[in-house]
């Protein structure tokens, strides 16, 4: 038993670098060769205790009508075409139960919930972005929130999740108002807040 | 050592009531209590230590440094995990045969497990579930238990995997948290090694609680369509925990020592107050499905509580085990009238709450014991508390069963302290 404590420690410690790092492998190689995407979104301040602080996203495609009554399991995993509206933002062509042969443009995610719809024969079919969070350091949470709400009160102002996605993979980059950072926008408001008045 | 015990002992000397060899060897016993109980508090801080540091480390992490770049947010969260693999590595390589240095460094590694997984989903934004990721974190903490031998490496353990199955069974799309069962497993070996060589150790008594504790939580993640056959199950599996608890070395333990039979006896007690009202039984009567998963559970854990009461009645006569050992065979019994007849299946609920807490009474003046005789009064009580919401009684009937009962209470207690007094 003795014998097999080391070989059991060297086996558990890598894998204990390799979780993480396979974590970090995965969601690099979406960043660097995914496609960008741009999901219209609104989002709100909650906070996770291992992870710390995020921004929820609320993103206004989160739901696919069908025109057939499918059985949809809560959390099961399902399969959206993406499509690109004439602005330029993300919507949901054909939700599929099956994985599709051609993977392009296609993102993995799961159902949330399904409501049928007033017409017979058809459905509403809501699900669970894999990226609906958004983390910022704690104390720019607040910040990042209401620099959203403050943007949402005038309606030009549109806010939207860049997003790469690979082989079915997503990896959230940025959440932006207006093609601006959010991060940089807060950063901008307390650098005016720092500074003395004169 | 006290210095009042000190003193004591040279003025005993000096009064010639003991003889300087006593005296030394009174000095000697006193002092290595004084050794094992700093020991002890060695361990103690070292793992308070570890705790709050593991759990420090996870909120500086979560206060998401990202006015760093990414590489550098990457490299702080693997420093925790390198630290203390290194701190691990020493120890198994030395080999260090210190429980404070163990059980600390397998606890900070547990934690920086966690902080590394977190920081990494943190710094790509990864939503994750928290099921899975409690699954992961689990997973790649349960070599620590057998490479370090850690004892609280061990009860963190339990408490993940009986998280995860809550969070997937319970709280998020609930799913029978199948792998739940097979970690559980994996961490049985630890729990027996301890049984064998060290049980009257705490960290024995604390896993009792936790095992039996953790399989009480995630028997319910079974139940879905069929759920009312939950209740014959959990009955026998507070049964299996009466029964574990009279075997050795559970029943040379005290009382509070004893988690399973503690456990087993309250849950027994409290399904069965539960269940003497009659929503269960009406629903139960019309709904009963034979052909489900929640079924066969049921079959599989009583066959399992049947087979303890046959050891148990090989090694102890019927009438020296506990009142409550054979009730979750007599509530199957119950539980099949129930089917046919929900009144009279209620009415043989109530007399066998009546008839646990006369047994639970006798034993407890059997043995001399205060706080049994007073359960089993509790049990009384708290059965006539329950009728007294669903029973159409006048207040006069009610108001003198109450003073019955506390009139009992106090003659109880009296009789049991003058039996003291008169044996001493």
């Amino acid at each position: 038993m003795k014998k097999l404590i080391f070989p059991l420690f060297v086996i558990m410690a890598l894998a204990q670098w390799i979780v993480p790092g396979k974590m970090i492998l995965d969601s690099e190689r979406v960043l660097r060769d995914g496609d960008v995407y741009k999901f219209k979104t609104q989002p709100v301040d909650p906070s996770d205790p291992f992870r710390g602080k995020y921004i929820t996203l609320n993103f206004e495609a989160d739901h696919f009508e069908t025109d057939t009554l499918q059985k949809f399991e809560n959390g099961q995993e399902v399969y959206l075409k993406l499509s690109i509206d004439s602005l330029g933002f993300a919507g949901i062509a054909a939700l599929e139960a099956e994985r599709p042969e051609n993977i392009e443009g296609v993102l993995i995610t799961t159902i949330s919930n399904t409501n049928p719809y007033r017409l017979p024969g058809r459905q509403y079919v809501y699900f669970e972005y894999p990226f609906e969070r958004f983390y910022v350091e704690e104390s720019k949470a607040a910040e990042a929130e209401r620099a959203y709400w403050d943007s949402n009160r005038d309606s030009t102002h549109t806010t939207y999740a860049l997003v790469k996605i690979k082989n079915g993979q997503a990896v959230l980059e940025d959440v932006r108002i207006d093609d601006k950072s959010i991060v940089d926008i807060v950063r901008a408001i307390n650098e005016r807040a720092d500074k003395p008045k004169n | 050592m006290s210095k009042s015990i000190l003193r004591e002992v040279e003025q005993l000397v000096q009064a010639n009531v003991i003889s300087e060899e006593v005296a030394e060897s009174i000095r000697l016993y006193y002092g290595q209590q004084e050794t094992k109980g700093g020991s002890w508090l060695i361990i103690v801080f070292g793992i308070l230590g570890a705790l709050l540091v593991g759990l420090g480390t996870i909120l500086i992490i979560a206060h998401n440094w990202d006015a760093l770049p990414k590489t550098v947010q990457l490299i702080i969260a693997f420093l925790p995990l390198l630290t203390t693999q290194a701190i691990a590595a020493y120890i198994v390589l030395k080999p260090l045969d210190n429980i404070a240095w163990k059980e600390g460094s397998a606890t900070a590694l547990i934690f920086a497990v966690a902080a590394s997984i977190s920081l990494v989903s943190q710094v790509y934004h990864i939503h994750g579930n928290l099921g899975r990721f409690l699954l992961v974190w689990m997973v790649l903490s349960l070599p620590i238990i057998y490479v370090l031998r850690s004892s609280l490496a061990s009860l963190l353990y339990l408490i993940g995997i009986t998280w995860y199955a809550c969070e997937t069974g319970y709280f998020h799309y609930p799913q029978i948290p199948l792998a739940y069962w097979g970690l559980l497993a994996l961490a049985l070996p630890h729990y027996l090694h301890l049984l064998k060589t060290k049980p009257e150790s705490n960290f024995t008594y604390f896993h009792h609680w936790m095992l039996a504790g953790s399989l009480t939580i995630a028997l319910g993640t079974f139940g879905k369509d069929a759920a009312e056959w939950l209740m014959p199950a959990y009955m026998s599996l507070l049964g299996a925990f009466i029964l574990i608890g009279q075997f050795n070395p559970f029943s040379r333990t005290r009382i509070l020592a004893n988690g399973f039979l503690v456990i087993g006896s309250l849950g027994t007690i409290g399904i069965l107050l539960s269940l003497s009202f009659d929503s269960y039984w009406n629903y139960m009567a019309h709904n009963i499905v034979f052909d489900a998963l929640e079924f066969y559970v049921t079959i599989a854990i009583t066959c399992c509580a049947g087979y303890l009461l046959f050891l148990l009645i090989q090694k102890h006569k019927p009438a020296k085990l506990n009142a409550k050992s054979s009730v979750f065979l007599i509530f199957l019994i119950i539980f099949f009238v129930g089917m046919r007849n929900a009144g009279i299946a209620q009415v043989l609920i109530n007399l066998l709450l009546l008839v646990l807490g006369v047994f639970t009474i006798r034993e407890g003046a059997m043995a001399n014991h205060l706080g049994r005789l007073n359960y089993g009064l509790m049990i009384l009580t708290a059965l006539i508390i329950c009728r007294f919401f669903d029973v159409d009684l006048s207040f006069v009937v009610r108001g003198l069963l109450f003073i019955l009962v506390g009139a009992g209470f106090f003659a109880a207690n009296y009789w049991m302290v003058q039996k003291r007094k008169r044996s001493q």
